[in-house]
Formats: structure tokens, C-alpha cells, sequence
């Protein structure tokens, strides 16, 4: 069994069961797919994208070099196949012949090394130069220091070479990304900061319109170069209210939905929605992170186990999530590759706790500096936060409520102002290296991802040598072991695994939802295999 | 009364000028930065450094502010730090949807507020006088949420008679539940102003005159009632609509309305301080021009007032 098959396997057995004997069925072409959203996307500018709802939209305009398949695999997307040199360093791309943009020119090389120093170039102030930055050369070009960037080569129209500074087996993770889209140069200089409303890719539908805070329309492609998509358009709606959404879905005005909070139960218990309810466990983590700097919980392992035993996850997961995601005993959800089965983890054991705070030199809680919970201003989060409150007030720990929005929230994080916060974590790619070495590395405390500020020297050696690993198996063992050894310095208390759940009309065919498409936005779904049955 | 107008329009520049002032030193002090929000949950420093830098985020404050002034009085608003585009863009392409938006619930609220402010005043406490003040409490008291909710539960979902949600291309159909909704309100304060005024006017010894001369009820309520009492009526008509004009966030987001109050929220919830700005100084005039326009029409409502004498 492969690692994903588990994932595969489950996600299918989910589909199937809930689309029950329409599955066999013929696909169809035609039909107008009316697709939510929960925000107006701030940018189709794929330089410019940094969240799920733009790159849900531009994914089905652009196309990169690689992209992921139904088993997260990388497969080629506009390379037909690539090469990667003895000392890992270089890889060759050999594009696909005859593609073209939507405004009819054909896409070569060297449309992705302008594409590439588009987005490292100063003037364009991408936020996301970090997912392009490993090339040869690219840290001088960003600086102004360099007219070209070394790394990218056109060997021939069809021939791309991309050198790395050092090697990184994670690369062609990051081509996925919607920063790495290509672009055609002429329309983007002709639009400068204004491409982002008139995006012209090689995707397989083409802009048509948008009014924002209101809609965005594409249309099928009939061009694209793996076959027209089965359906003529997609209609984004961009209704900001989840209430909103479920009574559209209710209505039969939108092909999916998803669920709003508190409502989960009563959708389930519901005869008609329920048919339609689509489940799948996603890859995320939601924790509450301590500040491993400051005291109480800086050099205070026993106090930071005694709060993970103190919070009852269950209850957290059954009562306010509505049993709708799974309690968390480590870093890694389960659907990510290298996730730890027998990872022990903390339960909830009240009587542990409270001997764990005689040893942390606070019995009974007392003697505690006051403590603040802070977490962005959100019902579900608050009504966590109440909860733990709660059940550490049994212990006799009282810590107080902070939310914050979002904005200045993060600052506050990443300055390192709290002592307790609550965090989520979706994955960018699927790769272990993206919860333990992002989040759990020295190097990146601070916003790059470590906003618990956790230090361990064993650990980062143990990263470090996991994420240049060659071989999968014995990045896993290490990746565990760090795992092992991050749990057991419990920065974190850790408290649910993120799951997707959404409502899709009887119609809709054609999915193939992964652990990577995140609730709503269904993205990397590719919505050019998606059909109407009616 | 030109004179007047031209006074009243120069005072708004000292107004306009301490708005900026005011919002450039809270974005200053607020928590939270701009470009850090816009990274997501993690971003590398040195690029948040290296974009601060081009948005001239690292100066200090009156450098930001004295090349922000530069910049309007080029007429140029800014762009988004967000969304990249010129903010002058974004309330332009908004401003359709909160003007038809506004339009309709005020058309709803006039209409419905004064008739039934008129009905309960010339009927005082009757059970039509009492049933219009019960209404106009629940109008003022529910919140929108609410009543939005209800509304869009019974008339879009159960009985189907208008649209859910959205803008619809124009479609009047969509705009009926967002403009009732948001008209419910005025509506109750239109109602009770209308009843107030209309009362203490129908009390007056020359409304006893008219009468006493022979002219018909209807005639001296039209004429001579009517007239006197909208002065404070056409107040809070003029402030209700400049609200109405200045976005509704609440409204625009349970109906997904496209209006400039969603903007301006998100606005605020990014530290997209451009598009903050922008908004505040367009808001601030339209409360300006709107409470212009009142005082002119006290002007033509009562003779006695007469703006051309005031020195």
C-alpha cells in the first residue's frame, strides 16, 4: 500500500458512498456550474496571490509547470516531462508543443522565465517571491543587483532549465503554486497592476467578467490544450454570509455549499441534506500555541503537559465542532504522509494534570502569572476558548479571553506578544516538512511559521536532515522522530484535526477531492473534470 | 444664499483635512500592519520588509501623510495595498449598487414612514396612532441581522417570491429585500419624527385659524400642517440617507449586496489604509453635501428662514 492509498481509499469510499449509483454515469458537456465564495478575491494577478479564494479562481485560468494529481502526486501540467540533474540541482522541463494562451499566442520557455522574474522582480512587490526564490541568482535580481536571474535558462521555445542554489527536493512542490502560474508578458506589461482584472492564462476557462463583491464568470476554453472542460461556465457568486450560501444551496441556486457553524448536526439529521453531504478529512491542525520564550511555559515542560492533559478534546470536537473533526495527538494530521498512528499523545486525564502542576511549581494553579488566551475574532474560536477556559478553570488556572482581528492579531503573534494563542494550520503542500520544519524550526520563529518560538537543537538537526532526505522512507523515520520529540516538548496543545465538510447538489459529477481541497473553495480541484448530470 | 453655499463648501476643506489627519494618525497607533495581513498566516520577513519599504510604510508618519496630501491633491486617492488597484476604482465600481441600494430603502422609508407618521398624528391615540408607534419601535429596535435573516427565510426560501441574494445585474427583483430591510429602520424614525412634528404643528393657534376660517381639513393639513412640520422630518431624512449612501455592511453582507460598506469593512479588517482613507473622506463629504442640502431646503420649507442675512 502506498502512503496515499489510505487517503485515496477513504476520500473514494466518502464520494461514492454519498453519490451512490450516478457514479457510472456518461459525462455530459454543457451547464453553468454556480460556484460560492466567501470573499471577493483580492487579486487574479497570480504575482499577487496569497489566500484560498484567489488561487480557487486562478487555478482554473492559469496553468504551471507541474501540478498535483487525485494522489498528490506531482504530475506535469504544461511540462510533459522533466529531468533533474546528478547533483540535484538543475531541472530540465521539456514543455508541451502547441499551447496557447486564450488571447491565441502560443506559450513557450520563455514565457516562464518572465513570468519567474516578473515575480522577483522589486517593482511588481510579490509577496511571494519566497516560492521562486531557491533559483540561482534570484536573490540578486530581487535585490536590483542583477539584469537577469542566473537560475533560469531557455534552452530552446520548448526546453526550460531551472538551477538551484542548493538542492531542495521540495521544489516542485512550490511550481504548484499560483505564483508560479504562467502569464503572458505583453498583456501583463500592456495592464501593468490592472492584469488582475483582465487575467489572460492558458487555463481551461477564460475570464469573462467580474463584478466585484458580487460575481466572477468564466467560460470553457475550447481551446485547451488537454480537451475542453465538460462544463461552459463557472459562476463564482461571492456571498460572504454562510447562512446565505446554505439557503442558495437550499434553493437549488448554487452546486455546492458549505455548512455553517452550529448547523452541522441539523444538516446531518436532515433526510435530503444529508444525501447530499460530502465528508472528508483535510490537511490541517488546529492548536493552541504557547510562547516558549516567556515564563510561565518557557523551561516549564510539566506545565505545558499539565495543560494538555487538562483540555478534554472531545468534548471540544463533539459539542462545539459538532463531531464534524477528529481530536489531534500530534503534529501531523492522519492524511498527511508520514503521519504517526501510534503517536500516544495527550488525553484528557484531569488527575494527571493536577499532579503535573505540583511538579511545574503550581499546585492548584496558584502562583500562576495571569495568563491570556488570544485568538482571532471568530464564533468558533471563541467558543474553543471558552471551553478551555473553562476546563482549565477546573484545575484551577484561570486564564483570560483576547480576540483580536485578524490584522492585528498576527502582529501581535509574530512579535511574540502573547503567551497563549490559538492557531490553524492548512498545509501548502503535502509534505511533512511543511507542519514540522515551517512550524517547528529555529530558524523560523517569528512569522515565517514557529509562532510558538520552540527551540530544539535535536529537532532541527533532525529536520534538517529529513528535508534534503532522498529516500521517502527515511525521511519518514526522521520526520517521526522529530514528531516524537516535539510532542513531548509540547509546545503546542494540540486539539483537532481539520476536516472538510460540504453539501454538493445530486448533479454534480466529476469530483476528485483531495486532502488539499480546502472547505468552499475546493481548490486544486480541477473543475475542468467536473460535469453536470442534468 | 450663494454666498451661503460657497461659505459652507469652504468650511469643508479645514473637514476634510482633519478626517485625513484624524484616520492617518489612528492607522498609525492601530495594531496590525498592512502588509504582514496580507501574507497570510506566515511570511518571510525580509520580503514584508522589503514591500513595507515600497509602500514607504517604514517613514514616519508626517512623511506618509505629506505625500498622501501630495497625492489627493493630485486627485489621486492611492491604490490598495491589497488588492493593487486604485481606490478611486474600487468606491466607482461600487457606487451603483449603494446608490440604488440607498435610493430604494429611502423611497421606502419616506413613503412608508410619513404616511404612517400623518395617519397616527391626525389620529392621536387612536389604535391606528398606537399600532404605527409599535411598528416604528420594532422597526427602529430589531436588529438587521435579524430581520434580514426572517426575510430572506420567508420571501426567498419558503414562498420564492424575490431572489436570496445578490446584486442580479440590476434586477429589481433582488433589490426588494435589502431595501426593506434596510428601509424597515429609517422607516421607524421617519414615522415617529413625522408623528412628533406633525403634532406639535397641528396644536399651533394658526392652525386653529385655518380652520376657523372655513378651509377643509384635508386643505389645512396639506397646506399649512404638513409644510411646518417637515423641517425636522426632512433632518432626519437628510442624515438617513447620507447612512444609507455611506454603505450599510451588515445589509451588503447577509444579501451579498456589492456596496461600498463591504469595502470599507474589509477594508478595515486588512489595514488596506488607502481604501480606509478613500472611503473616510468620500463619507465625510457626503455628510457634509447632505447636511448642506437640509439646510437649504429649511430655506425654501419655512420663509423665514433666510440664509443671506446671516451677517
Amino acid at each position: 500500500m502506498t502512503r496515499f492509498t489510505a487517503i485515496v481509499l477513504s476520500l473514494g469510499v466518502l464520494w461514492m458512498t454519498s453519490m451512490g449509483s450516478l457514479w457510472a454515469a456518461e459525462p455530459r458537456y454543457g451547464g453553468t456550474y454556480r460556484f460560492p465564495l466567501s470573499t471577493d478575491p483580492p487579486t487574479l494577478d497570480p504575482a499577487q496571490i496569497t489566500d484560498t479564494t484567489s488561487h480557487s479562481v486562478a487555478s482554473e485560468i492559469f496553468n504551471g509547470l507541474v501540478r498535483y494529481d487525485a494522489q498528490l502526486n506531482i504530475v506535469p501540467d504544461m511540462a510533459e516531462r522533466w529531468d533533474l540533474s546528478p547533483d540535484k540541482r538543475t531541472y530540465t522541463f521539456y514543455l508541451k508543443k502547441g499551447v496557447k494562451f486564450h488571447h491565441g499566442r502560443e506559450c513557450t520557455a520563455a514565457d516562464f522565465r518572465d513570468t519567474f522574474e516578473r515575480v522577483l522582480h522589486p517593482s511588481t512587490r510579490s509577496p511571494r517571491t519566497g516560492f521562486i526564490d531557491r533559483l540561482q541568482g534570484a536573490k540578486a535580481y530581487l535585490q536590483g543587483k542583477a539584469p537577469r536571474v542566473d537560475g533560469i535558462a531557455v534552452v530552446d521555445p520548448y526546453t526550460l532549465r531551472l538551477t538551484l542554489e542548493q538542492p531542495f527536493s521540495l521544489f516542485l512542490h512550490l511550481l504548484t503554486y499560483s505564483s508560479n502560474y504562467v502569464i503572458p508578458k505583453e498583456i501583463a506589461d500592456k495592464h501593468g497592476s490592472e492584469f488582475t482584472s483582465h487575467p489572460v492564462g492558458t487555463g481551461p476557462f477564460r475570464f469573462v467578467k467580474w463584478q466585484h463583491d458580487d460575481h466572477i464568470i468564466l467560460e470553457a476554453n475550447k481551446d485547451y490544450f488537454k480537451g475542453r472542460p465538460y462544463l461552459d461556465r463557472l459562476h463564482y457568486r461571492i456571498l460572504p454570509e454562510e447562512v446565505t450560501r446554505l439557503e442558495e444551496f437550499k434553493a437549488g441556486n448554487l452546486e455546492h455549499s458549505d455548512i455553517p457553524s452550529g448547523q452541522f448536526l441539523s444538516v446531518k439529521h436532515d433526510p435530503e441534506l444529508a444525501k447530499r453531504l460530502v465528508s472528508y478529512p483535510i490537511l490541517g491542525t488546529y492548536a493552541i500555541r504557547f510562547n516558549m520564550e516567556k515564563p510561565p511555559f518557557k523551561d516549564n515542560q510539566a506545565l505545558r503537559h499539565a495543560l494538555n492533559y487538562a483540555i478534554d478534546r472531545r468534548a471540544i470536537s463533539d459539542v462545539i465542532l459538532e463531531g464534524r473533526v477528529y481530536p489531534a495527538k500530534g503534529v501531523l494530521p492522519p492524511t498527511m504522509p508520514g503521519h504517526n498512528p501510534d503517536l500516544e499523545g495527550y488525553t484528557y486525564d484531569p488527575g494527571k494534570a493536577k499532579q503535573l502542576l505540583i511538579a511545574a511549581g503550581y499546585p492548584g494553579g496558584q502562583h500562576l502569572p495571569p495568563l491570556d488566551l488570544y485568538f482571532n475574532t471568530n464564533d468558533t474560536h471563541q467558543k474553543i476558548a471558552e471551553l478551555v477556559q473553562a476546563q482549565l478553570l477546573e484545575l484551577g488556572i484561570r486564564i483570560g479571553l483576547r480576540s483580536l482581528d485578524w490584522a492585528a492579531y498576527i502582529k501581535l503573534v509574530d512579535d511574540g506578544g502573547t503567551v497563549l494563542h490559538r492557531m490553524g494550520w492548512i498545509a501548502d503542500y503535502p509534505d511533512p516538512e511543511n507542519f514540522l520544519t515551517v512550524l517547528h524550526h529555529s530558524r523560523n520563529v517569528g512569522p515565517a511559521g514557529n509562532s510558538a518560538r520552540y527551540r530544539n537543537p535535536k529537532v532541527d538537526a533532525l529536520l534538517d536532515q529529513a528535508d534534503v532526505g532522498e529516500v521517502w522512507e527515511e525521511r519518514k523515520r526522521l520526520y517521526q522522530e522529530a514528531e516524537r520529540l516535539i510532542v513531548e516538548d509540547a509546545p503546542w496543545i494540540y486539539v483537532y484535526y481539520y476536516s472538510a465538510n460540504m453539501l454538493f447538489q445530486p448533479s454534480v459529477r466529476g469530483l476528485r477531492l483531495t486532502g488539499m481541497d480546502a472547505e468552499l473553495t475546493i481548490a486544486p480541484q480541477p473543475m475542468a473534470l467536473v460535469w453536470l448530470a442534468r | 444664499m450663494l454666498a451661503f453655499v460657497i461659505r459652507r463648501l469652504l468650511t469643508l476643506i479645514p473637514v476634510l483635512v482633519g478626517v485625513t489627519l484624524v484616520i492617518f494618525s489612528l492607522s498609525y497607533i492601530s495594531l496590525g500592519d498592512p502588509v504582514r495581513a496580507m501574507m497570510g498566516q506566515r511570511g518571510d520577513p525580509e520580503v514584508i520588509a522589503q514591500i513595507r519599504r515600497d509602500y514607504g510604510l517604514d517613514q514616519p508618519l508626517h512623511v506618509q501623510y505629506a505625500r498622501y496630501i501630495g497625492r489627493l491633491l493630485h486627485g489621486d486617492l492611492g491604490r490598495s495595498y491589497r488588492q493593487h488597484r486604485r481606490v478611486t476604482d474600487l468606491m466607482w465600481e461600487r457606487l451603483p449598487a449603494t446608490l440604488r441600494l440607498a435610493a430604494a430603502a429611502m423611497l421606502i422609508a419616506v413613503v412608508f414612514g410619513c404616511t404612517a407618521g400623518i395617519l397616527a398624528a391626525i389620529k392621536p391615540n387612536s389604535w391606528i396612532d398606537r399600532l404605527v408607534m409599535v411598528l416604528a419601535l420594532l422597526g427602529i429596535s430589531t436588529p438587521v441581522f435579524w430581520s434580514a435573516m426572517m426575510l430572506i427565510l420567508l420571501f426567498g426560501s419558503v414562498l420564492r417570491w424575490f431572489p436570496i441574494s445578490g446584486y442580479g445585474s440590476g434586477n429589481v427583483w433582488y433589490l426588494i429585500l435589502p431595501a426593506v430591510t434596510l428601509g424597515a429602520l429609517q422607516t421607524g424614525y421617519i414615522a415617529r419624527m413625522t408623528r412628533s412634528s406633525l403634532l406639535d404643528v397641528l396644536r399651533q393657534d394658526y392652525m386653529q385659524t385655518a380652520r376657523a376660517k372655513g378651509l377643509r381639513d384635508i386643505i389645512v393639513l396639506c397646506k399649512h400642517g404638513l409644510k411646518n412640520a417637515a423641517i425636522p422630518v426632512v433632518t432626519v431624512i437628510g442624515i438617513s440617507f447620507a447612512d444609507l449612501l455611506t454603505g450599510a455592511p451588515l445589509t451588503e453582507m447577509i444579501f451579498a449586496w456589492p456596496g461600498i460598506g463591504r469595502l470599507m469593512v474589509n477594508a478595515v479588517a486588512n489595514r488596506d489604509f488607502p481604501v480606509v482613507m478613500g472611503c473616510t473622506l468620500v463619507f465625510a463629504l457626503v455628510y457634509a453635501l447632505a447636511n448642506l442640502c437640509v439646510d437649504l431646503l429649511y430655506a425654501y420649507l419655512d420663509p423665514r428662514i433666510r440664509y443671506d442675512r446671516e451677517d
